[in-house]
């Protein structure tokens, strides 16, 4: 009896693990895109994964735009729409705000435009939540679906174990692998990608070569931002948010990108798995207040006995 | 000499004279000046509560409160022992942390000198810094903050609408046993507590673990705190699926926790009732928690929290309803409600707009079956020495049909508990 509460303990937990892992790893390699091309540390990271959450209820629930396609499907098209939406917002921040402190022409600052970069993005972001909170109230909102609240149960066969799959997870952190495999695909394989990591590797260099660094880089802040916002679209079908989610999230993603390797992509994605998978599995043997120190104290080891992340730049840059 | 004695007689007269003008123009400005004290056309009360920040919509619902309060005062006469005032009500943010609470409450004593009293701040921690300000200011202030601290430091101008938090963990588990053995004959032996590290939450599990359970004959099989905001509530829930407890206390303080614990239950099989799950604090009614969540898995849920309208407090309800939209009046609303309508009843009783002697109105109230007292569930209103209300007693709702209803008191229940026979 007691060797199948274990087994069902430590199944569930990895399989919450891996599911939200897949999530958070998404939100992270959003981060890790624009530091990886651009060299800008975005604070307002979490606050574009807010809009995204924000554009995916507007589309499913307050409008109902996608309403049509039921509420099991709904919400994770809303998700993945809000990542055009958001690609746009991203798109003109760069090209009204940070592009004034990042680029070719921060390139021969002593800092690199780091300081103005820092408040400008921490501005951005008390903008966003500030905004965020006149715009759309004050009052939590969810993407309701029902698959929160119910899972496909997995027979082990042991006993009564059983591992509860929850759907809107599961479909979430499927949606989450399907968008890395197509950025992936998309820097890989095409003549945009081939620009973007140009401008990421010199972008001086680059200029030479008739790439347009700023609109490159705008195009990788607007991507970073988008696919950011597909994961708060995916966050909302599970969570309840407010315009301060983001806060919740930003140390989430800058600890998996640095547990990555700052600048990798696949890095920054197997940090976010791996954030959620020891934020899960600590709660077995800790008590479940130690779940986010369990991660700093992986996050300490990684960065002591491997400063340069899972990943590190070496591996892989954009 | 006689020089000296004429100018001595005539400085004497012309002072006399002057002291007489000035005695007569200070009498009649003072008179003035205390005639308008007496009957000013309009006395300010002020609510002070988070309007920003992760708190926002809790001091939007006590606003909602307070302006009904307002309105309600003023379109039956004012306050009529001083000459039928208006009630002015002043809105204070108290943003998003103690020391911004605390800067709200000087701006507020600062801006509005003629202030005679408040209420909120809403988080015990937000209380206990802006009534540091208030009490400086000599200004009554009422709150619905459940901290046994704020009232515990000799401060004379707090008063504290709710039961303390040692007073509703002592009240929990008799009322949550009663409840049960009422609806199946049998009494509860097995435990869970789920609880967040907030002051909250902590206040009641501690006494249940240090002795409470035992007293009352209870196991405890599961006793999990967590750090908010979760992000998943897997290892909790799963804990009390392998444990199997006769009963459930989910101690959460928001909603977002809120909706993923309610939501894995049912995901485990233990949600909608099957496992008797008991919430303490205002949001687990916020009509929010039902439009994050399905409201069918919320069915069967309990909370218990301070104050509720329950039976005798529907027109209450319903005039809520019809000027704010909102589906229903909960807690924090209704406390903010019931203290404005205290500090205008002070006042009406003091005859006077003077911070003290309403604050000594506020001392002396002892009201029972009317006035403001019906809106508390003892229907008796009067606090004790050091400002906390005497007779408080716990209320317990259930979610039924999607709203929540009042299960207990019996005296203002609209519905009988359900709870599971298996």
């Amino acid at each position: 009896m007691e060797w199948e509460i274990l087994l069902e303990n430590v199944l569930n937990a990895l399989a919450a693990g891996i599911t939200i892992g897949c999530i958070y790893g998404l939100m992270c390699v959003g981060l890790s895109l624009i530091f990886g091309i651009m060299r800008v540390v975005n604070f307002a990271q979490g606050d574009l994964l807010m809009l995204g959450a924000y554009a995916a209820f507007y589309l499913v629930a307050a409008w109902g735009v996608l309403a049509f396609l039921g509420p099991e499907v709904a919400p994770f098209a809303g998700a993945i729409l809000a990542g055009p939406i958001v690609f746009a917002v991203g798109w003109l921040l760069h090209r009204w705000i940070v592009a004034r402190v990042s680029g070719l022409r921060t390139v021969a600052s002593l800092d690199e435009g780091h300081f103005g970069q820092l408040i400008v993005t921490l501005g951005i972001a008390l903008i966003l939540q500030n905004g965020g909170l006149i715009l759309f109230g004050s009052m939590p909102r969810a993407v309701r679906t029902p698959l929160s609240s119910s899972a496909w149960m997995v027979e082990t066969g042991i006993g009564d174990a059983t591992i509860f799959l929850n759907k809107a997870r599961v479909i979430s952190g499927l949606a989450a692998i399907l968008v890395v495999v197509a950025l992936y695909w998309l820097l890989e394989r095409t003549r945009l990608g081939k620009a973007l990591r140009a401008a990421a590797d010199n972008p001086t260099a680059a200029t030479y070569m008739g790439i347009d660094v700023d609109r490159a880089h705008r195009i990788a802040f607007a991507l970073g931002s988008g696919i950011t916002a597909v994961a708060g679209g995916l966050v909302a079908s599970y969570l309840s948010f407010t315009p301060f989610m983001g806060l919740d999230f930003v140390v989430i993603m800058y600890a998996g990108v640095v547990l990555g390797g700052m600048g990798s992509l696949l890095g920054a994605f197997w940090g976010g798995l791996t954030i959620g998978f020891v934020q899960q599995i600590s709660a077995l043997v800790l008590p479940p207040q130690l779940q986010n120190a369990a991660i700093f104290v992986v996050f300490l080891l990684i960065v002591v006995l491997r400063p340069q992340g899972l990943f590190g730049r070496s591996a892989e840059r954009a | 000499m006689t020089t000296d004695s004429t100018t001595t007689t005539a400085t004497t007269r012309r002072g006399a004279l002057a002291l007489g003008l000035g005695a007569a123009v200070a009498t009649a400005t003072g008179g003035f000046r205390r005639a308008r004290a007496q009957n000013p056309s309009e006395v300010k009360v002020a609510i002070l509560s988070p309007m920003s920040g992760p708190w926002a919509r809790q001091g939007i619902l006590a606003r909602m409160g307070g302006e009904l309060a307002v309105d309600e005062v003023n379109s039956a006469g004012g306050i009529r022992s001083l000459g039928g005032a208006k009630v002015k009500l002043v809105i204070y943010d108290a943003g998003e942390n103690a020391e911004r609470a605390k800067n709200a409450a000087q701006r507020m004593i600062a801006q509005e000198p003629d202030l005679v009293g408040g209420a909120g701040a809403w988080l015990s921690s937000f209380t206990l810094a802006v009534s540091e300000v208030t009490e400086r200011a000599e200004l009554p202030w009422l709150t619905l903050s459940y901290a046994d601290s704020i009232t515990e430091r000799g401060f004379r101008y707090i008063f504290q609408s709710s039961p303390t938090s040692a007073a509703q963990a002592r009240a929990t588990l008799p009322t949550i046993l009663q409840l049960a053995e009422r609806a199946t004959g049998r009494r509860p032996r097995r435990l869970a507590m789920i609880a967040d590290n907030t002051a909250a939450p902590q206040g009641i599990v501690k006494p249940i673990r240090e002795g409470e359970a035992q007293k009352y004959g209870l196991t405890i099989v599961v006793d999990e705190t967590f750090t908010p905001p979760l992000s998943d509530a897997t290892p909790l829930i799963q804990r009390v699926r392998s444990a199997r407890p006769d009963f459930l206390l989910l101690l959460s303080t928001a909603v977002p926790d809120d909706k993923l614990l309610v939501e894995k239950l049912n995901e485990y099989g233990l949600g909608q009732g099957r496992l008797p799950t008991i919430g303490n604090g205002g949001h687990w009614g916020a009509p929010e928690l039902a439009q994050v969540t399905n409201p069918q898995i919320l069915e069967g849920m309990m909370f218990t929290l301070s104050n509720w309208p329950g039976k005798g407090l529907e027109d209450l309800n319903r005039r809520f309803v019809e000027r704010t939209g909102e589906p229903w009046m909960g807690h924090d609303s209704l406390i903010p409600y019931a203290n404005i309508k205290i500090l205008c009843e002070a006042m009406e009783r003091a005859a006077s707009a003077d911070r003290r002697k309403v604050a000594e109105a506020i001392r002396s109230l002892d009201i029972q079956n009317e006035g403001p007292a019906l809106l508390f569930p003892s229907r008796r209103l009067k606090y004790d020495e050091r400002g906390r209300l005497m007779h408080a007693e716990m209320v317990t709702c259930q979610w039924r049909g999607g709203v929540p209803q009042v299960v207990f008191p019996e005296s203002i229940a609209t519905m009988q508990a359900l709870w599971p026979r298996s």
